[in-house]
């Protein structure tokens, strides 16, 4: 990626540098949060198949797709994170996720639906209920989904380590 | 004349590095999403829990309505909605009850305020009316107050069933003499 930040040590760190180093948390927690969510999906597909039509957005013959296609891009977009390999797509597609996930709770709690969120595993509305605090934290992912694709600079990733490799070379 | 044949020269020089950034971003992304997707339907082709591409039939989707349960209707004894054909039945009184008497085709539930049915008894009544294909689900009950058929009724429509009514008063103004 071009526009990298320099951080040569003893050199004062600038806003946008600070920025890059504060995104590699940001993206090993939303990596580890997204491998998490995923796991219950991929090992018991027809209840998360059972969220997805709880939702009651999607039509009959999507819904299945849905449930089997989603959970893998939520396991590889988390595990580029957690790696620092090809981070600014994967953020891409972690934050498109997560308005994609926005728009279904939002118009689940204008229908006044009492359910599961669904997000991890399906425990039930008496338990995980949907709220706007799951809209809160669902923001809050975002915002880091967006702080890791504007500002990551691949500290501490693969990406780097293998360009600083080839350059040495 | 020179100026023209230069700025043509220049015209389809280099993309922009941002906008070579924002194209690249979004094709990688689109790559791991179609490979991660790849990947899903590959392996849910070959496990034996594998789901179908295109399920089948709606699943039975229960949404439960906030406490203490879901809307429900009120219905006279002498409604003629009870005539229909397209009815569930809900008989709510105890088993000795039932047995002395209930409404053609009720199914019994014994609803009790102070031992309150399983999750899991509640789940397989909602379950039974989703695939009874009945468009009205009538529960009758007691007729006390409270009326064990208007919570019992209640608790179904909590469960995400739809169009769900008791019967006023109960079994006792419904079943004259208590029987069928």
């Amino acid at each position: 990626m071009t526009g990298r930040v320099a951080t040569t040590p003893g050199e004062p760190l600038s806003a946008a540098g600070a920025a890059a180093w504060l995104a590699v948390p940001a993206r090993w927690y939303l990596g580890g949060l997204f491998v998490l969510a995923a796991w219950h999906k991929i090992a018991v597909p027809h209840d998360f198949a059972i969220d997805v039509a709880t939702y009651e957005v999607l039509p009959l013959v999507l819904v299945n797709a849905v449930a089997i296609i989603l959970p893998w891009i939520e396991v590889g977009a988390g595990l580029l994170l957690l790696l620092g390999i090809r981070v600014r797509a994967a953020a891409l597609l972690v934050a498109a996720m997560m308005i994609v996930f926005l728009a279904a709770l939002g118009l689940a709690l204008s229908r006044g639906l009492d359910m599961s969120c669904g997000c991890f595993a399906s425990q039930g509305a008496e338990t995980d209920p949907i709220s706007f605090r799951t809209v809160l934290r669902d923001l809050l992912w975002l915002g880091l989904s967006v702080l890791v694709l504007a500002f990551d600079r691949g500290h501490l990733g693969l990406d780097r380590r293998r360009e600083g490799a080839e350059y040495h070379a | 004349m020179s100026a023209p044949l230069s700025f043509a020269r220049a015209a389809p020089g280099p993309r922009s590095p941002i906008r070579k950034a924002v194209l690249r971003t979004l094709l990688e992304a689109a790559a791991i999403a179609g490979g991660a997707a790849l990947l899903g339907l590959a392996v849910n082709a070959v496990r034996p829990s594998g789901l179908p591409l295109v399920a089948p039939a709606p699943y039975e989707t229960l949404v439960p309505c906030p406490e203490p349960g879901g809307p429900v209707a009120a219905l006279e004894p002498s409604d003629p909605a009870l005539g229909g054909s397209r009815l569930f039945l809900v008989d709510a009184r105890d088993e000795d009850a039932f047995r002395n008497g209930h409404a053609r085709g009720a199914v019994n539930v014994p609803y009790d305020w102070l031992d309150p049915l399983p999750e899991a008894a509640l789940g397989d009544l909602a379950r039974r009316i989703a695939a009874s294909g009945a468009t009205r689900v009538v529960v009758y009950g007691d007729g006390g107050r409270p009326d064990s058929g208007e919570h019992l009724g209640r608790e179904i429509s909590g469960r995400g069933i739809r169009n769900v009514a008791f019967v006023r008063g109960g079994a006792p103004a419904l079943l004259p003499g208590g029987a069928s």
